[in-house]
This record gives C-alpha cells, structure tokens and sequence, in this order.
C-alpha cells in the first residue's frame, strides 16, 4: 500500500511536467496576434514598467520606455549614428531673430493624427498652451518649468507655421523640440481640447487618465494590449501608416504588430528567448550572452557580421571620476594623472571588455560625428599636451598608437579588423606607463615601503576606494580592471560593488572616492554646453551634502573658476549659427578638464543591439547604416518603419 | 470566561501590538535610508536627456510637495495612519498617482496562487512522505528516498531553478520563459490551462526545496515518536500499521507541522522574490524589490502591512488553535 502511494507519487512528479508541457503549443509568448508570429515583431523592453494603462505622456512621473517612439513626435530628432538633425514634424531648421528671443518653425505638411486629422499649428499652439497651464502637478521631463523660464509664449503665423516669443535670450530653444530620447510632443488639440473642456470642476489635465482606446497619434503604433505586472505591451500599426510620420519619411510602413516584451535583467534570458525565436531584437547584453546567442541562434547578427560585432556609437563614454573631496590625495592632479598612467587600456579594453569598445581619453565618445569635432582637431593638441612629472621633467603622456595596438590583438586572435583601427576602436589614449606614475606620487609627498606599497605622506598605506554598479556591464568591468592595475601598482584598492540607487545616492552626497559614472560632454550635434551647465560653480555642494536641490550636478565637487567662465561664455552662443565659436569654446573646455585630469575616461559606449533575422530583416547594420539601430531612442523608430518579413 | 479574559484577549491585544509596532517601524525604516523617492523619480524622468539645473530645482521642490514628503516625518506619520483607517495606502511614488492599494491588487494574486498551491502540495506531499519514510525506515524505498532528500535539500534554490530552466526552458522549450498566463483572464479551461502552463515551472522550483525540508522534518518527528512507549505497545497489540500511523504517530508529530504551515502561509504575503525574477513571473516580490529600490515609500508599507498582519494572524490563529489539535495543550 505504502510503495503504491510513494511510487504513484514519485510517477506524478515525473509525468505531470511532461504531459503539461506537451499539452501546449510550445510556444511561450504571452499573446497571440492575427497571422501569427510572421505579423509580429518582438522587440526587447528596457524595463519592466508596472502603470502601463494611462497613456497620458505629458504627466509628470509617467514612464516613457520606448512606447514614446512608436507614438509620439517632435520637431527634430538627432540621429546618433550620424549626428544628423532630422526634421521630424518641422519642414525646417529653427529659424531665430538676432537676439534669440523669438523662434520661428514651419511645419511638416501631409502628416495625419491616426484619426485622419492633419497635423497643423493648432497643435502646437494647443500644446505649449496646455503644457504651461493646464498641468499644475508639472509635466514630463519638466517641459513646463523650462518653458515657463523663459516665458515662452507661441502664436500660429500660418497653417502650418508657429512663432515662439521668449521673454529672454535662449539661442537653444529648440533643443526642447529636438529629441535623442524624447522632446515635448505634440497633441493632437482637436481631442484633448473636448477632454480638457469636459473636466470636472478642480481638475486639470494632470488628472486626465487616457485610455488606449481613445488613443490619436502622430506614430505609427497604437497600444491594443498590455500586462498589468508591466511584462509587456502589445502595438498594431495604425492603419494609414504611410501617413504616420515615419511613414512619410522613410515611405516604409513597419510590421503589422510590435510587442514590447521584458525578460528580466539576466542578459542570458534574452539570449535564451531568441534562440526559442520569442525575441527579434535586444538591446544589450554582456559578451557572453551574445557569444550564447551566435551558438544557439544561427539567424542573429549584430551591427557587425563578425568582431567586434557590437554598434559602437551610443553618446555616452565611461570614466572613472574622482570625488575631489574625498580621498585628499585626489585632489591633487598628479596624483590623478599617476592613476591614469597606471593603468594599461589596451588591456582594459581587450582583456576586460573583450575588444568591443572605442577609446577615448576625452569625455566624449568617438561616434563619426563627434570624431570629426573632437578627437581629430585635438589629436596634435594630445600628442603634444606635456605634464611635470617633478623636477622639471616634462612628460607627454599621449600614445596616439593605442588603436593600432587593440587592432594587434584582435588579429593574433584570428579576427579581422572591419576597417581603419582609429575607426575602429577609437582614439589614443594616456600611455601605460608605471615609472612616470611612479614620480608623480613622489612628487605628490608619496612614498612606498619595503613590499612596494604606496605609503601616504603620513606614511600610512595609500588606501583608496572605487565603487561601482554593476547593472552597467563595461563601467564595471572597467572599475575592476583598474582596481587590478593599481593594486599590482601598490595602491590598497577596495573595490566596492553597490546597486544604482544607493550607489547613485552616494554621488549626490559625495560618499565615495573614486566611482564609475558614464557621460558625454557632447550632444550627438556636438554642442557642449546642455550637457556641461551642471557643472557650474553656483551649483556646488560640499562633499556630505546632496547636490540635487541645487539642480546641477557637483559629483565631483570640483569649483574651477575657467570651468565657470567657458560655460557662460557657451551659453550665449547658437550652436548652429555660431558652430565655429562653439566648438572652440567646448575644445577650451575639454583641454582644461584633460589638462587637469578630472576624470580618467577610458572608452565609450558599445551596445549588442543584436536581432534575429528570422522573422525579420532590414534592420540597419554597419553595411547599410540608413538609421541608428538603437530603437529604443526617437531616432530609432525610422529602423522599424524599414523592417520587412524575411520570408 | 476566565478562558476570554486570561487566554483569548491578551493574544488579540498582543497582535494589535505587533501590528501597531511593524507598522510605526516599517514607516520609520524607508526614511531612514538614503533612498529618496524624488530623486530616483526625477532620475529616471531626465535620464537620457539634459535640464536646465534651475528648471530641475523647480521640478524637484513641485514633486516634494506633490508627494507629501516636504511635510516633517510627524506630519506624514499622522497622515498615514489617518489614511490607513478609512483603507487606502496612499499614491505610489515610483508610479504615480496609481493607488498602492491597485498595484498590490495586481499582483498579489499571481503570489497567492503560486504559494498557497506550491505550500498546501510541498507540506502535504512532505508531510506524508517523511511520515511514511519515518515509521518504515527500514524499507528500502524509504532509505532511497531520504538520500535523494538528503542530497536536494541541501542544494540552493537557485540552482534547482537553473537547471529546471535549463533542461525544461532552454534545451527542451517546452515551458514558456516569462509570464504568468496567455489571454484575458477567464474561468474557461482555455485561460487555466494557460495558467497551469506558465506556473509549473517557478511551482516546481520552489515545491522541490519545499517538499524536501518538510520532508526532512517530518522524518525526525516520525522516527523519535515511534520510540515512544504507545507505539510499541500498539504494534505489540497488532494494532493496524495504518492506525498507528495514521491516528497515533501523525497526530502527535503535528504540532510543530502545524505551526509551520500556518507561519508559512502568513509569510506568503512577503513574496517569491527569487522566483519571480529567475522564472519572470509575476507577484508581490519584486514589486517589493522595487519598492525598496526606487524609496517607494507607501507600497512598501503596503506589502509590508499585509505581511506583518499575514504573520501575526497566523501566530494568533496557531495560539488560538493549538488546544484543537493536541489535546494535552490546556490553560492552567
């Protein structure tokens, strides 16, 4: 009796997975759609978003991951890859009077709301209007507050055609209207003016809670179905979609349906799903689960067929940045110029990033654009910058041949570099030198002791902290190789890993030394200053207090006054009008900041935007680089306008 | 009377206390941490892009006040309380305004439905196994099965999920990687078999572990009971097997096995974090985690809430019932 029950048991245990399994269809995507998964394109979300009902963009505090790209438009987007100023919604450039204080847009004819109404200067009058006023609990990504700043009032001059009054100068104006990641979307007025008029009493468009049904866009996707646990949204492309905005620019019309799906944040999941062909695309992953992802998925490619096979040009660069209150001996720049010229980057980013990344000294990626800014025009001032190691002996600390040396590597190990090493894999970097590091900490009062320790001038051992998140793969992995390196330099190195929000937390308050943050001092235009203001003195907090209530960012705690004089004098400059001015404030910028080293930059972006071509084809790569892959910004929707079934 | 006065109430006010005290804890702790909800809202608002640091100032001070938090700690603790009475939990921070009481709503069924069936089978399963393994612990059925035990238990749940996923997900595909069920949500067989479909995998997961420390457990309890006098008398009087084990050694090992499902079935409240995240698959865990993460002050009182009231009820009801089911637990 007994055996029977245990051995009936034991048989569930074994059958019960079996028959369940067999039963379903072994598929395991959680909605099906008309014409299955050959109508169906599943891109990777990058979060898991729980409020997914209110698609009312314009509130404060609402999310935007990705589903602003597949609805909503703007007037420019700014293309990362080339760094072109895509006229979106507008027929044109900015046009701004002498004084920058009015603003000037003609609009974009022939582009219908998915109602079939055109989109015209009502719109964008209702807008800015409903914005300013009608939003009392504040607006996304604060439109409200900067158009308030400069009063800024709009008036229809035509059909298609808007004049922006500013009580002010603002030569950037546009830039609220220009979107990497997003920019003040237009509303469709001849809908949300009856919603406004028919709000009860005490109620603002704040309250206004909008339904997907009721749902009217400029974009080519409308929401059908969503997960209330925030796993995944489910678009159909609207029915005219030669007339959504996308459509009319790239004349493409996008897969019938797109389903936003999240995995979670193991990067193996992802490889696991498009291998089980329940994912077309992802956004990123570490090196090993793209490596999974080639064995287990023979369809996938990324932006190159073959190494280094990830898309380079993200508008971020990686760095390890100092809190210049912190450890005392930071503050001094030999010492930081020591902590650079011991570490090896072509080590760090072979043997640590596995090759995949460009380099750069500056805090500006290499994309083709900002290359032909920066890093070029700067190459001679590099190679001839000269620092003091003591003594009066003058060092240049430049190695221009750092490309050539990554590109070495990658053909000792079989690969074949797809083109010019500095195209390839960025510019020169700070030589691995430990003998110049060596007198610069002895400059700096250093000492090391009889096992080859670093002593503190108070002779005891140098300790220092980096600390780092490691929910950003190649920050990570570069925070632990230079841990490596100035640990077998001698340095006492803790290497401290900590999740975003208390790590995050600790660069507001100046609780660490050395940390790994990510930025670009340049737009993918090249313009400095948005990214750069932050910066000012008049935003400082001493190391112990947050810096956020003030509005700028003070990480580093650093006060300079040539810092504070090149910002203002880049503030008043129109980045397109007066490019040349520009940019050669921003060079000042960049030489001071290097000069100094207030960061230790090492590479810039890369990310396995990796698709499956399965079900899908025609999404950009470095052959035929139409539009930037990154799908998940503006920019990006113009790629999935251009997807068509493979079969 | 007496029976009220000296045993019943004193247990009711000590789980007001419990409940007053998680509560005025788990408002004070959050605010505590470093955590600002604002910041982590404004972080995510302005990620990608630039602000004017001005603007950005001005948007900060408007969410304070949006969010009640320019108001000093005494101020929110009053107003917490005063929302508390008349049931409502107050706006989420991270998702705001959507009511905590609606994000808890979303998701605690998907954390019940996978834990009350993953804890009544592990613990019954378990339960009747390690019995049974225990009374006939010479059969060889008996000792293969406790070194299988022996050698699962130990082995952390996150290995058990890998391999599950491995074999059952990656290699053989025939469970779904993520979710919790396809289509709209129906009592149709359709809808459920969907449901059983997307669950087995994360159930499985956590009733392996499950099963083998409650077996374990019930093993020990079995084999010191049927040392005892009474059982070797019965067997001595040719008492049936199945009454001895049934009605004799069963019920004197039940108490602890009682309480230990009851604790179980109040921690269910606290969520399958792990599980969630290996299997993704839906439920309170990780809206937990992500309330913690992102300073999401109210739903994490939310859960909580329903946590310390899950577990002191349990510990309550265990008290209170303890009399039931062994006959030698009186009030003197």
């Amino acid at each position: 009796m007994v055996r029977k029950v245990v051995l009936l048991l034991l048989l569930a245990l074994l059958t019960v997975p079996t028959l369940v399994g067999l039963a379903q269809e072994p598929q395991g995507l959680p909605v099906e759609v008309p014409g299955g998964r050959e109508n169906l394109w599943v891109f990777d979300r990058i979060y898991r978003l729980p409020t997914e009902a209110n698609w009312n963009i314009w509130k404060s505090g609402i999310h935007t991951a990705f589903f602003h790209a597949l609805m909503h438009e703007t007037f420019w987007n700014r293309d990362q890859e080339t760094g072109a100023f895509i006229h979106a919604l507008a027929a044109g450039d900015p046009v701004y009077n002498d004084d920058f204080t009015e603003m000037s847009v003609d609009l974009r004819q022939g582009v219908l709301w998915s109602d079939g109404e055109e989109f015209n200067a009502d719109d964008v009058v209702y807008t800015i209007n409903a914005l300013r006023n009608s939003y009392p609990g504040g607006t996304q990504s604060g439109w409200s507050v900067q158009l308030d700043e400069f009063g800024a009032e709009v008036e229809k001059t035509g059909d298609y055609s808007v004049k922006f009054t500013l009580s002010r100068s603002n030569p950037r104006f546009h830039t609220l209207f220009e979107s990497r990641w997003n920019g003040i979307y237009m509303m469709p007025s001849h809908v949300v003016a009856e919603v406004e008029a028919n709000l009860a009493e005490g109620e603002s468009l704040s309250d206004w809670f909008w339904d997907a049904e009721d749902m009217v866009v400029l974009g080519n996707y409308l929401p059908i179905d969503w997960d209330e646990n925030g796993y995944w949204q489910l678009f159909q492309r609207r029915e005219d979609p030669e007339n959504s905005l996308a459509g009319v620019i790239t004349g493409g019309s996008g897969p019938p349906y797109a389903l936003g799906i999240w995995y979670g944040n193991e990067n193996i999941k992802k490889a696991i799903a498009m291998s089980r062909g329940e994912l077309d695309v992802y956004f990123d992953v570490d090196i090993e689960s793209f490596e999974t992802t080639l064995d287990t998925t023979p369809t996938a490619r990324s932006w190159f067929t073959a190494f280094p096979w990830a898309y380079p040009n993200e508008v971020s660069s990686r760095a390890m940045s100092f809190n210049l209150e912190g450890d005392p001996l930071v503050a001094n720049k030999d010492v930081r110029w020591a902590l650079a010229l011991a570490i090896n980057i072509v080590e760090l980013q072979t043997e640590y990033i596995g090759g995949i990344a460009k380099v750069t000294p500056i805090n500006i990626p290499p994309t083709p654009k900002l290359q032909e800014l920066y890093h070029e025009p700067l190459e001679q001032w590099l190679i001839d910058l000269q620092i003091d190691l003591g003594d009066g002996e003058m060092y240049n600390p430049y190695d221009p041949t750092v490309p050539d040396q990554i590109a070495a590597w990658a053909e000792d190990y079989g690969h074949t570099v797809p083109g010019a090493p500095r195209d390839v894999f960025g510019s020169g970097w700070w030589k691995f030198d430990t003998d110049a590091a060596e007198k610069l900490l002895m400059k700096a009062g250093l000492s090391r002791d009889g096992g080859g320790n670093w002593l503190t001038p108070d002779g005891e051992i140098w300790s220092l902290d980096i600390q780092s998140d490691p929910s950003e793969n190649d920050a990570y992995r570069m925070g632990q190789a230079a841990a490596d390196m100035w640990a077998e330099f001698g340095i006492d190195v803790n290497f401290i890993t900590l999740d975003r929000s208390t790590w995050t937390q600790n660069h507001r308050v100046g609780a660490f030394e050395v940390s790994t943050p990510w930025q670009s001092f340049a737009l993918a235009s090249g313009d400095m200053w948005p990214n750069v203001r932050g910066y000012h003195s008049k935003y400082y907090a001493p190391s112990g207090e947050d810096y956020n209530p003030l509005g700028g960012d003070s990480l580093r705690r650093q006060q300079e006054t040539v810092l504070d004089e090149l910002i203002d004098a880049m503030e008043s400059v129109n980045p397109v009008a007066q490019e040349e001015e520009n940019l050669a404030l921003a060079h000042e910028f960049v030489k001071h900041w290097t000069e100094n080293m207030m960061d230790i930059t090492t590479i810039a972006f890369k990310k396995f935007v990796t698709w499956d071509e399965k079900y899908w084809t025609g999404f950009p790569t470095a052959e035929n680089p139409n539009y930037q892959p990154l799908y998940w910004f503006m920019g990006g929707k113009f790629a999935i306008q251009n997807l068509t079934p493979t079969s | 009377m007496n029976l009220l006065r000296t045993y019943i109430l004193p247990r009711i006010f000590q789980w007001f206390l419990v409940v007053f005290i998680g509560i005025t804890v788990t408002f004070l702790i959050p605010r505590l941490s470093p955590i600002n909800p604002v910041d982590e809202i404004l972080a995510r608002m302005t990620a990608f892009q630039t602000m004017d640091p001005e603007a950005f100032k001005t948007m900060r001070e408007t969410t304070l006040a949006l969010y009640g938090l320019d108001k000093t700690l005494l101020e929110q603790y009053v107003l917490y309380w005063q929302r508390l009475m008349v049931g409502d939990l107050g706006p989420s921070f991270g998702n705001f305004p959507r009511p905590v009481t609606e994000i808890i709503a979303t998701a605690l069924p998907w954390t019940i439905g996978l834990l009350l069936t993953t804890t009544i089978i592990s613990w019954t399963a378990g339960v009747l196994l390690g019995s049974l393994a225990g009374y006939f612990h010479n059969r060889r059925w008996a000792q293969v099965f406790e070194r299988v035990v022996v050698v699962i238990y130990p082995v952390p749940y996150l290995i058990i999920a890998f391999v599950l996923i491995l074999i059952f997900v990656a290699e053989l595909k025939w469970f779904p990687l993520m979710g919790g069920s396809r289509g709209d949500a129906a009592l149709t067989w359709e809808y459920i078999s969907t449901l059983i479909y997307f669950g087995f995998m994360p159930a499985l997961s956590v009733v392996i572990g499950a099963t083998a420390f409650r077996f374990i457990m019930a093993k020990s309890l079995t084999t010191t009971e049927i040392a005892s006098d009474y059982v070797q008398y019965a067997e001595l009087a040719a008492v049936p097997k199945r009454k001895i084990i049934l009605f004799y050694v069963a019920r004197n090992t039940m108490l602890p096995q009682v309480t230990d499902l009851a604790l179980s079935l109040g921690l269910i409240f606290e969520g399958a974090l792990i599980t969630e995240v290996l299997f993704t698959y839906p439920g309170i865990g990780f809206v937990l985690y992500n309330a913690i993460y992102n300073g999401d002050y109210n739903v994490i009182m939310g859960i909580t809430l329903l946590s310390i009231i899950g577990v002191a009820t349990a510990a309550l009801l265990i008290d209170l019932l303890y009399p039931l089911f062994d006959p030698r637990v009186r009030l003197r």
